[in-house]
């Protein structure tokens, strides 16, 4: 018996009929795919330990862990499976069922057919693994765990293996200038060389300069002290360029861990928190994270560099004279659809 | 919901007396730094990336708020990471209406191995019929098993 099994059958007894009730369904679905109830047992054990023991000190309870089992893409767990034990029906029904999303979305993603139909082989391969390791083939397949599923996987593996392709004929191209240019196009600014342009009266360089110190301290202080969900909120925002339906997608799911977390915050929650999210309730986030940095912005400007109204006033001026065009609305721009949108990343 | 939302907006931009001006320098100014910050970040690449499952599992907003604490935790850090999980609701959402193909093709093949062989040597370039062969007779009596039920 693995290891995994042993561990979790000493600490979480009480769990044992979910994983049968379980095994039992997927087996009544796909009696044909050779899985025994011990794999199955071993994959969500291993799934439990990734992503409930090893991200908090606490142990989670049984009935968190009876919770988490009911939400594992049971089916889709496995059907990976027995693809990984190289169970043919089981091949067979994952061609069927995904080989045409995903060429799709490799098409949808890859620069030419040529370089899909690379990528698509090449993910082939990867999912039937031809690494053996202590006589074993290791496949692919074997990594994913259930808990989100299987066609997201899918997707998550296509664009690594598109990212490796275009390494691969990108030699000199470092991993993180890469990705910049991977996705929507990414017009960095620097911020400590703003050109800010304009001679304002009264005001040398000296004091434009310790204007210019103190907002940059104030703002990078700022955001420093938001939670890291406001920040990832803001950075897919303004860095990552996500559109507000596309954060409110990303929140969908009544789960989402940055749902979760700013209907927490909120003060105004919605009546009922299961209910879809909008692009007004993100963009609401949006504006609360913005009251906070601008909050902590001038606080520090006030109490630890000691300046006044007028001065926090010339800061602000100083530091966004050239970002006019620049606003929270910018984003409200209908997407294309992607039938007729085709996305050429690599 | 969402029209009357675009309405507000729409006034509050023809109405910009009701913007504070503070408001929008920030939003800017944030917007710079952000930027210029990851520029930075770049550079310095992190030793660690969040492997396929966890990354699409986030994307797909299915963890619970305790698994996804360290994994928020990194994405704030990991503009790679990040660009991935970006490009991966993208990729969701464009594809939001696909159509999911569940039931399988009625036409099942009377020996699923000569699909996967040709699939498999097509990939690997050579004829890798043998990779399933453990399992051909298994299934070839089963077939036969099932036909004969269906005569019956």
């Amino acid at each position: 018996m693995p290891p995994e099994v042993i561990q979790y059958e000493n600490s979480f007894p009480e769990c044992e009929s979910v994983m049968v009730e379980t095994y039992e369904r997927c087996a009544q679905n796909a009696p044909n795919f050779g899985v025994l109830a011990e794999h199955l047992k071993d994959s969500l054990c291993k799934t439990v330990r990734k992503y409930l023991q090893n991200n908090s000190s606490e142990e989670p309870t049984t009935e968190e862990i009876k919770d988490f089992l009911r939400q594992i893409q049971a089916d889709d767990l496995f059907l990976a499976i027995a693809c990984a034990n190289g169970n043919e029906r089981a091949w067979w029904e994952f061609d069927q069922r995904h080989r045409s999303y995903l060429e799709r979305v490799t098409r949808h993603l890859a620069r030419t057919d040529i370089d899909a139909q690379e990528a698509i082989d090449s993910v082939y391969v990867e999912l039937y693994g031809t690494r053996v390791v202590n006589g074993e083939r290791v496949s692919k397949f074997a990594t994913y765990s259930g808990r989100g599923s299987l066609r997201g996987w899918l997707r998550t593996v296509i664009w690594h293996s598109l990212v490796d392709l275009h390494r691969a004929s990108h030699d000199e191209v470092s991993l993180d200038e890469m990705t910049e240019n991977v996705g929507e196009g990414h017009a960095h600014a620097n911020f400590a060389e703003v050109n800010l342009g304009g001679e304002v009266d009264m005001i040398n360089q000296i004091a434009k300069d310790r204007y210019r110190k103190a907002t940059l301290s104030a703002i990078e202080n700022a955001f420093a002290n938001l939670d890291d969900h406001e920040k990832l909120l803001l950075l897919y925002y303004h860095v990552e360029n996500l559109k507000l339906r596309e954060i409110a997608r990303l929140v969908e799911n009544s789960e989402s861990p940055l749902r979760g977390w700013f209907q927490r915050k909120s003060a105004s929650r919605e009546k009922n928190p299961a209910t879809r999210i909008h692009e007004s309730t993100v963009m609401r986030w949006l504006e609360k994270s913005y009251a906070n940095v601008l909050k902590m912005f001038r606080d520090e400007l006030q109490a630890v560099h000691k300046l006044s109204e007028d001065e926090l006033s010339i800061c602000m001026e100083l530091a966004t004279q050239d970002l006019a065009g620049s606003s929270l609305y910018r984003n409200l721009t209908t997407t294309k659809n992607p039938s007729t949108q085709r996305r050429n990343l690599f | 919901m969402s029209r009357v939302f675009r309405t507000g907006v729409e006034a509050k931009m023809e109405n910009k007396q009701l913007i504070n001006p503070q408001d929008i320098q920030i939003q800017g100014l944030l917007d710079r730094f952000l930027r210029s910050q990851v520029s930075r970040d770049s550079l310095m690449t992190q030793e660690r990336h969040l492997d396929e499952d966890s990354l699409a599992a986030f994307a797909e907003g299915n963890l619970g708020e305790r698994e996804a604490l360290p994994i928020v935790n990194h994405l704030v850090s990991c503009s790679f990471c990040r660009h991935v999980t970006a490009e991966l609701v993208r990729l969701d959402l464009a594809f939001a209406d696909d159509e999911v193909r569940i039931a399988v093709n009625d036409n099942e093949p009377s020996r699923i191995s000569e699909v996967l062989s040709n699939l498999l040597s097509r990939i690997f370039g050579t004829n890798d019929s043998a990779v399933f062969a453990h399992q051909e007779k298994e299934d070839d009596l089963e077939d036969m098993k099932d036909s004969k039920d269906i005569e019956k």
